[in-house]
């Protein structure tokens, strides 16, 4: 079962995100925070992490950036979720190496279809 | 300071009172409920929010929050700075607005900050943001100048820079700041750059030819360097864009692994193609307003 972390500060987003994917049979865990969603991860390396980039206590690029200097975490898929203009945040997941991003407010219809599809490319 | 909202301005029943007599967890979670549904939401937590209050002289007495009875309906902070104030944090929770109070919590501040003698506000608005820019329009503001929130992720610059570079801190690094001649917004005024402290700077003198300076401050997170933020550059002489981009090797070349944010670069900086040349990204735009009391 895929574990899904799913760092996102405003709990209706992150409630929506962790019914949508555990229907799909993932195994989802919640961080609030930046601070939070860093420790779960080097608690357990998650299959892919789902990650807010405004979030209350660091920006989502200062997370991704923390991340990926980890060996642990350094190769673990990370979809940012934003709603920034495309254009921005195509530019934002380019430079700062997320392997993708999902626009908010999600497309309940093809969220799972979009995280599977991210995990399938993150397959070594 | 406790005021009705008018019921011309405001269907829903709302009292102004001061922002002081909440706590700052309160206000943190009211402003970031007043932002859950924003392009660019920048949430808060408490710790966040206390050090945006001192660095930037945010004044709770002076700002405002809207509530019915113990809600908080939405809230407005008021910096103040000798003879100018910097309205900033202005947010209304979605499902209490259309009801005039947007309105009604600027005009709490700017009436606050009238009465202080404070002839002269400025806020921003991220571009765009067209109902919060025909609000300001309304309450007296006018488009000064246009800001970049730039972005580059951490790596090593394209090239060493040459010349002659001298590493400063703290008292030295901030002497600096009073050779500065340009026009800064709020943030990235010499006052906040002293009241967040732990500046740093870099002075080059490139062989051939040009002069300059960078002043800069390390953000931590987890106790450890990983933003580097609220970069002011100044060309002495010599062309910016080179000299800037002197400057910015420099830092990058002593910090590869920093992750960086330039906020509010004037359109018009001439270190502009410096920073571009360096790998920084734009985030978003804000657009700087101006109110004068008495016209002007």
């Amino acid at each position: 079962m895929p574990d899904i972390l799913v760092v996102e500060d405003n709990p209706d987003n992150a409630e929506l995100a962790r019914r949508v994917l555990t229907a799909r049979g993932f195994s989802v865990r919640h961080a609030p925070d930046a601070e939070s969603g860093l420790q779960m991860a080097l608690d357990q390396t998650p299959d892919l992490i789902l990650l807010d980039l405004g979030l209350p206590d660091a920006d989502g690029q200062t997370l991704v950036n923390w991340m990926r200097r980890l060996p642990t975490l350094a190769h673990t898929p990370i979809v940012a979720c934003t709603a920034w203009p495309e254009e921005t945040a195509q530019r934002m997941v380019a430079a700062y190496g997320c392997n993708g991003y999902i626009p908010k407010p999600i497309n309940v219809a093809r969220f799972a279809d979009q995280i599977a599809g991210y995990l399938r490319e993150g397959q070594p | 300071m406790s005021a009705a909202v008018p019921r011309a301005a405001a269907s829903a029943p709302a009292q102004l009172v001061p922002a002081s007599r909440f706590s700052i967890a309160q206000l943190t979670e009211a402003y970031n409920q007043t932002r859950v549904d924003y392009l660019v939401p920048m949430p808060m937590n408490a710790a966040r929010l206390a050090e945006y209050i001192h660095s930037y002289d945010v004044d709770l007495e002076a700002s405002v929050v809207a509530v019915d009875g113990d809600a908080i309906l939405g809230l407005a902070m008021l910096g103040l700075r000798p003879g100018r104030s910097w309205i900033t944090r202005l947010g209304v929770l979605p499902s209490a607005r259309r009801h005039g109070l947007g309105w009604a919590l600027m005009q709490g501040l700017l009436a606050g900050s009238d009465a202080r003698g404070l002839t002269h506000n400025v806020l921003e608005v991220i571009k765009n943001n067209a109902p919060a820019y025909n609000l300001f329009v309304r309450c007296g503001f006018h488009a000064q100048s246009e800001l970049l929130v730039l972005r580059r992720p951490p790596s090593p610059p394209p090239a060493p820079a040459s010349g002659t570079v001298t590493w400063l801190a703290d008292d030295a690094a901030l002497a600096l700041l009073a050779q500065r001649n340009d026009q800064p917004s709020w943030i990235t005024e010499n006052e906040s750059l002293v009241r967040a402290g732990q500046v740093q700077a870099v002075t080059v003198h490139r062989p051939e030819g040009g002069q300059g300076w960078l002043v800069f401050q390390v953000q931590t997170f987890r106790g450890l360097p990983m933003l580097l933020t609220r970069l002011t550059l100044r060309t002495l002489t010599g062309q910016p864009a080179e000299v800037g981009a002197a400057l910015l090797s420099c830092l990058y070349t002593r910090f590869p692994d920093l992750d960086t944010q330039a906020e509010n670069v004037a359109v018009t900086d001439p270190h502009l193609p410096a920073f571009q040349a360096l790998g920084f990204v734009e985030a978003f735009r804000r657009i700087e307003m101006h109110r004068t009391l008495g016209g002007g």
